[in-house]
């Protein structure tokens, strides 16, 4: 299961940020939710959610000894994770990185995107 | 858990000091936040000599209680002594920046004096810095924003900045910020200017703690799933405000060359919102709305945008006689790069363009033809009032530049309290009429129209939702003042939440209202408020501004509507109407008793003691 994208269709709302941290740490704060959006506000108007693409072979914890199962289950991870995917799918913020953990099955910002910028692909 | 919204800044421009206060939990549950505590904020510091233009004119910028929060919009208000009116100034404004505000813990800045030099404000989180502007003037409000960003290096600080209207004081400018968002109406980027105050720049990110954080998810679902199922609200994100211009030029609701005519007939097939397709690069949306009413769009490489809606559409159109749809996205983007409020601007030229048409002004005064729908004419002459250059330095004194005009010319600037009408014609309809006489700010829309009144309703669901009987008819005056009292203070409730039109009552009579802002209020924030404790509070927000406006000596005798209302339309398909002076002071009377003031539009003593009004 993963979270698909077609960024002409993002109207650049907020709400998959807002929601996402409000589900995960019971606070609105858009600066530490999973998902964001690369917004080019000034020029083209484009906005482009970006978020975790659920990689089967997940080079953000390559080399650790970690169990990945567990992992996945997690919100908050180390910030020197993002830096090594290659996607730029993993939010940082401050000394925390923010993983894309699908709620559990049931991601929320999908729930709240009024336009269908992003679906669940099973 | 509270408290909630109580953090707002003192900036003193003058002394370039910085203070960080708390507001009272009591005087937020009186007026929560936005254009409420705006107003609480004005009359704490009001007198009615204030110099609208001086250092002691308060500019005042506040988010709404649930603004940032899941709910039903993120918007805000920016209000002051207004430099067009000389009354109050006061205006909304969506896009990004009230909700970034609101991640730094700021829900209110208070700004006051004048800089010596031109500066901008930077707030990130609780520090609040005052920087140098000088590189920033003369830059356009897109031009500024980005300069902003990159001077600080962050592309996601949101900015609330003047062009160069409000530089030059232009009486109408506006504060932008994005490509489109303007708190437009009433000048206040002439404050901005007037304080050498060029931009506010604001990042925040910091938590948002709301009380019950899974009450919010489940009931934000609940009412998100039954707004998106209205067609109103889908047609909105379709196309835009612009679909409401085919429906106005066949009944006749527009005001076509400064009210001379209300509808353009087939011509107006050029503006009908399919039109804009051709432009649009698809749909964008102010922070945290699920309806995305804006196009964005591109005619070349170098003039992209968003909107036009349907206020700038009409103003840059058929009120100055152009039916190009392409020129007015031109001229409309040329008004926002400028900052000018658009409507404003469209109503002055209109103004400017009967005068030329009947010889009261001429080529000299103008320095060239001052024609209808002249492309280059109307482009030159938005240059012309930005800049302050020739007849354009007379225009950019809106209502006061009747001083430097022939005699005659006032009467054919129609407006209200001296704000210029829009570009609709509300003589048909009676509803939308009375709002424009009574709206705080002057001639104003966004204070009250109940735009469902032109869906002809069943009865029985009319009076259900007004507590008493409505006509359904939209040309009737009866019951009209008792939908536009229910109304004035519902958007009151709703500037004071951050909440969009377009997602309460405002087309639709399903749409979230009362009942549901005080559950988001309960679940986001902890305070308990009531339906009719939320009604107390627009109306409480309504009285206020009536004081402050009796303050400065205006009553019943301003609550007019221009001379042009009271006679027929002259021709097309609202033919023959018009308002009835005895049956308008009708209206009137019933309006003041329902809000509690007297026969003269003032609030009696007793009403305004027990909603505890300031002044």
């Amino acid at each position: 299961m993963r979270i698909e994208i077609e960024k002409d269709k993002c109207t650049g709302c907020h709400l998959c940020e807002m929601i996402c941290s409000l589900f995960h740490l019971g606070a609105v704060n858009p600066s530490r939710s999973a998902i964001r959006i690369i917004k080019d506000d000034l020029d083209t108007g484009i906005h482009t959610p970006t978020v975790c693409r659920q990689c089967k072979k997940m080079k953000c914890i390559e080399k650790e000894d970690v169990d990945e199962t567990v992992e996945k289950t997690k919100f908050v991870w180390e910030r020197q994770r993002a830096e090594r995917c290659p996607f730029d799918g993993l939010m940082v913020f401050g000394d925390s990185a923010y993983r894309c953990d699908l709620c559990g099955g049931d991601p929320q910002c999908v729930s709240v995107c009024t336009n269908r910028a992003i679906w669940v692909k099973e | 858990m509270m408290p909630f919204r109580t953090k707002f800044a003192k900036i003193d421009l003058t002394e370039r000091k910085v203070k960080i206060e708390e507001m009272p939990e009591e005087i937020v549950t009186k007026y929560l936040g936005g254009r409420g505590m705006n107003m609480y904020l004005l009359a704490k510091r009001f007198h009615p000599d204030i110099d609208p233009l001086g250092p002691e004119n308060p500019l005042v910028f506040g988010i709404g209680y649930l603004t940032g929060t899941l709910s039903f919009g993120s918007r805000m208000n920016i209000s002051a002594i207004s430099p067009e009116t000389g009354y109050l100034g006061d205006a909304n404004m969506g896009g990004d920046f009230g909700a970034e505000l609101a991640y730094t813990g700021l829900s209110h800045l208070v700004i006051e004096g004048k800089s010596e030099e031109p500066v901008y404000l930077w707030i990130e989180n609780n520090q609040i810095e005052i920087r140098d502007a000088q590189p920033l003037m003369g830059l356009h409000t897109v031009q500024t924003q980005k300069a902003i960003r990159q001077e600080l290096g962050d592309k996601k600080i949101q900015v609330a900045c003047i062009g160069l209207a409000g530089e030059n004081q232009v009486r109408f400018a506006g504060v932008r910020t994005g490509l489109k968002s303007t708190a437009a109406r009433t000048g206040l980027g002439a404050v901005m200017g007037s304080k050498n105050l060029k931009a506010v720049a604001v990042r925040g990110t910091q938590d948002l703690k709301v009380n019950d954080p899974q009450g919010v998810l489940s009931y934000y679902r609940e009412l998100l799933k039954g707004l998106m199922e209205r067609k109103w609200v889908q047609a909105l994100g379709r196309f835009g405000t612009p679909l409401m211009i085919a429906a106005g030029n066949t009944m006749g609701l527009l005001g076509v060359c400064n009210h001379q005519w209300t509808s353009v007939g087939d011509a107006g097939s050029a503006l009908v919102a399919e039109n804009l397709d051709r432009y649009s690069t698809g749909m964008v949306a102010c922070w945290s709305c699920p309806v995305h009413c804006r196009h964005r769009f591109k005619i070349t490489d170098e003039i992209t945008g968003e909107g036009p809606e349907y206020a700038s559409i009409g103003s840059m159109g058929w009120k100055i006689g152009s039916l190009n749809l392409e020129n007015i996205l031109h001229t409309v983007e040329l008004c926002n790069r400028y900052g000018l409020d658009t409507i404003s601007t469209g109503s002055y030229i209109a103004w400017a363009m009967e005068l030329y048409q009947r010889g009261i002004i001429d080529e000299e005064t103008v320095g060239f033809p001052l024609e209808w729908g002249d492309k280059e004419g109307i482009e030159k002459i938005i240059h012309m009032i930005a800049r302050r250059k020739g007849f354009g330095d007379i225009l950019a004194e809106a209502s006061f530049a009747e001083k430097r005009l022939p005699p005659k010319a006032r009467d054919f600037l129609w407006e209200v309290k001296n704000l210029p009408m829009e570009m609709t014609d509300e003589r048909m309809t009676k509803s939308f009429a009375l709002g424009m006489a009574t709206a705080s700010r002057g001639a104003c829309h966004m204070r009250s129209r109940p735009s469902l009144d032109i869906l002809q309703l069943p009865p029985s669901l009319l009076e259900k939702l007004y507590g008493g009987e409505v006509s359904s008819d939209f040309t009737s005056y009866r019951g009209k003042a008792k939908m536009i009292w229910w109304h004035e203070l519902l958007y009151a409730v709703c500037d004071a939440l951050g909440v969009c039109r377009f997602m309460t009552v405002f087309s639709s009579p399903h749409s979230p209202q009362y009942e549901e802002f005080g559950q988001l209020i309960y679940l986001s924030s902890g305070l308990k408020i009531s339906a009719e404790g939320l009604k107390t509070i627009g109306e409480r927000i309504c009285t206020l501004e009536r004081r402050i406006l009796n303050l400065w000596g205006l009553d019943r005798r301003h609550d007019t509507l221009p001379s042009r209302y009271f006679e027929p339309i002259p021709e097309g398909p609202a033919k023959g109407h018009k308002m009835d002076p005895a049956r308008f002071n009708e209206m009137l009377d019933e309006y003041y008793e329902l809000h509690g003031w007297d026969g003269d539009g003032r609030p009696a003593e007793a009403g305004m003691k027990k909603l505890e009004i300031p002044l």
